[in-house]
């Protein structure tokens, strides 16, 4: 029954993954950029939770929403200070927004990892848990409590995300805002503030994800580089700005990736996510769920 | 746009790259008088870091300056570069005279074929893909134990023992490489490079087999970064999958985009800059990658010509003559 265990524990991580990718694809929906820097975002949510919990002593279920409101303040500030030329329309990178998007997010995820690694230093630390229990298990499937709380906060967030897009107006804004920037501002939505909001709710929804996953990890400065690459996998398999289809696609590689792990090769776990990738950049660019005809 | 405007554009870009081409000379000229003044074999081996990182933003900027794909997979390249040649005389004892070449060829070759894979992707799909590439071969190289006994390295022979003579070997080759780019550039080949950059739909319908060309910068691109990494194996007679972090390719981008992109002299100089500034600053403690990763926003964002295109743009509103 082993293939159940690696069942669960592949979803669970899928919902990890799923937490990061609906932020990807949140940008590339409004903005239609990746953001390399997205890890980084990741990175920055597990520290900020490591260091409020254990340097000022703040217990661990305060500094979850601390931590996710320093990645939504970081996604803020990357928009306002880097975004704009994108949209704005001045710059001499107007004509050329992919490169100068790949360049400058390319650069502050260097920018970020260097600054963390120099003012906290390079070693990982041990994040404290949400709650104290031993491993336990349910039938075949082998847990640890806070793996499931992390997963059960990781899907509550997911819904709530969710049903804020589809129903909310706020949401209804940014899906606008996605299909058609100038329509959307035609029929009088703040575009900018739009872009802005998408920013801080990716920050957030990255910088939970490393939070979350502190306790598990352990995080050091570049813990980020390798739940970025899978959510870029995931986006590209679900579908660049499709936010249902990345959720999909999350769930479907954690599942595939925890039996590659132990049926194929663990050495090779993690490049795995990235021959996905190749493959279906190649055989199904627009994804398994995206829209069709979309320009590449 | 009448024949008389066109012709006018292209002397235009002639004239800029030749004075260009100019610049890169001198700089290379002043670079060779180099051993003259540095004589410690500490601060030569630097100089020659320095070169090998030249010879890779030379490689990137003909990828992502000159033909607008935005690799990031040079340092990658670099390191299966140095491979090669490792595996070569590790498994085979096969020379460096076989070894280099073959170095050459295994990239070209190589990024012949991730050329032609990435054919159809443009802008970030184009960079996930490559980066994915370099990802995959560096987890490849580490992992392949029993082949390339993974992350402890390979030995590799040394071509001789002088400095000097690495000096003016990695200088030669930097020039040769200089010399190849401007022919290329100053030929139609350039020229279809910088129209498929600027417009390839548009280069496409005016005849342009735009496949063939960026498969072929790719090849090009790839080969260089090859022979520069082959040659930085000899010359430290050890190779890891370290050189391909993606750190290194972060280090490239910041080099080109500080330099310059989209120039010859430009790569040169931020590459000589970044990296003569990392060791300067590895006395304050380790906040290079801090400095360029933010030199690099700063110059994306703000200056995106980089410090050579500041530099000629000064020279050119001098010379009175219009502004491209």
């Amino acid at each position: 029954m082993l293939a159940l265990d690696l069942l669960v524990n592949g979803l669970i991580f899928g919902l990890f993954y799923a937490l990061m990718a609906v932020g990807l694809a949140m940008i590339f929906g409004v903005l239609k950029v990746v953001n390399f820097a997205h890890g980084e975002f990741y990175m920055i949510g597990s520290y900020a939770y490591v260091l409020i919990a254990l340097k000022l002593g703040i217990p661990p279920w305060l500094a979850l929403p601390l931590a996710a409101l320093t990645g939504g303040a970081l996604g803020w500030l990357v928009e306002r200070l880097l975004m704009r030329p994108l949209y704005a329309g001045h710059g001499s990178w107007s004509s050329s927004k992919d490169e100068y998007a790949v360049v400058v997010t390319f650069g502050l995820s260097l920018l970020l990892v260097n600054l963390v690694d120099k003012i906290v230093g390079p070693y990982p630390f041990r994040g404290p848990v949400l709650i104290e229990t031993s491993r336990f298990s349910i039938g075949p499937v082998m847990l640890n409590g806070q793996k499931l709380i992390a997963a059960g906060v990781s899907l509550c967030l997911l819904i709530g995300l969710a049903l804020f897009i589809k129903r909310s107006l706020w949401g209804r804004q940014i899906q606008a805002v996605a299909q058609n920037r100038l329509g959307a501002s035609l029929a009088g939505i703040d575009a900018t503030r739009t872009t802005s909001m998408v920013f801080v709710i990716s920050g957030m929804m990255a910088a939970l994800a490393g939070a979350l996953l502190a306790p598990l990890i352990n995080p050091g400065p570049d813990v980020g580089a390798f739940p970025a690459i899978k959510s870029y996998v995931i986006v590209v398999l679900g579908g660049m700005g499709s936010i249902w289809g990345g959720m999909a696609a999350a769930l479907i590689l954690g599942v595939c990736e925890s039996f590659f792990a132990v049926y194929v090769s663990y050495a090779y776990r993690d490049a795995f996510g990235l021959m996905l990738l190749i493959l279906v950049l190649l055989v199904r660019p627009q994804g398994m769920f995206g829209e069709k005809g979309r320009e590449l | 746009m009448s024949a008389a405007m066109v012709n006018a554009a292209g002397n235009l870009w002639v004239n800029r790259l030749r004075r260009d081409f100019r610049a890169s000379l001198l700089l290379l000229a002043l670079l060779s008088l180099a051993p003259l003044f540095v004589t410690t074999p500490y601060s030569l081996g630097i100089l020659i870091i320095s070169i090998y990182f030249a010879l890779l933003a030379l490689g990137w900027n003909l990828l992502a300056g000159f033909t607008g794909q935005f690799s990031l997979a040079p340092a990658a390249f670099a390191m299966l570069g140095a491979y090669t040649t490792a595996l070569l005389d590790y498994h085979l004892q096969a020379p460096l005279a076989i070894g280099i070449p073959a170095a050459i060829v295994s990239c070209a070759v190589l990024g012949w074929l991730l050329g032609k894979v990435v054919l159809r992707l443009k802008g970030p799909y184009l960079s996930l893909t490559t980066l994915s590439f370099a990802e995959i071969a560096r987890v490849v190289i580490g992992n392949s134990i029993e082949f390339t006994r993974g992350d402890q390295g390979l030995n590799v022979p040394t071509l001789f023992e002088s400095r000097v003579g690495y000096y003016y070997l990695f200088l030669g080759v930097l020039l040769a490489t200089l010399v190849g780019l401007y022919l290329l550039m100053k030929s139609r080949t350039g020229r279809f490079w910088l129209a498929i950059r600027d417009d390839a739909t548009g280069a496409e319908s005016r005849g342009i087999a735009v496949v063939r060309y960026k498969t072929l910068a790719f090849a090009l691109s790839c080969a260089i970064c090859g022979l520069a990494g082959s040659l930085y194996g000899t010359f430290s007679q050890l190779v890891s999958p370290e050189l391909g972090l993606l750190m290194q390719t972060g280090l490239i981008i910041a080099m080109v985009v500080i330099g310059g992109m989209g120039t010859l002299t430009g790569p040169i100089v931020g590459a000589l800059l970044v990296y003569l500034t990392s060791e300067w600053l590895r006395d304050f403690g380790n906040i290079q990658m801090i400095v360029f990763s933010a030199a690099v926003i700063l110059f994306a964002r703000f200056l995106r010509t980089g410090l050579w295109g500041l530099a000629s743009g000064r020279y050119r509103s001098k010379a009175g003559s219009a502004k491209p």
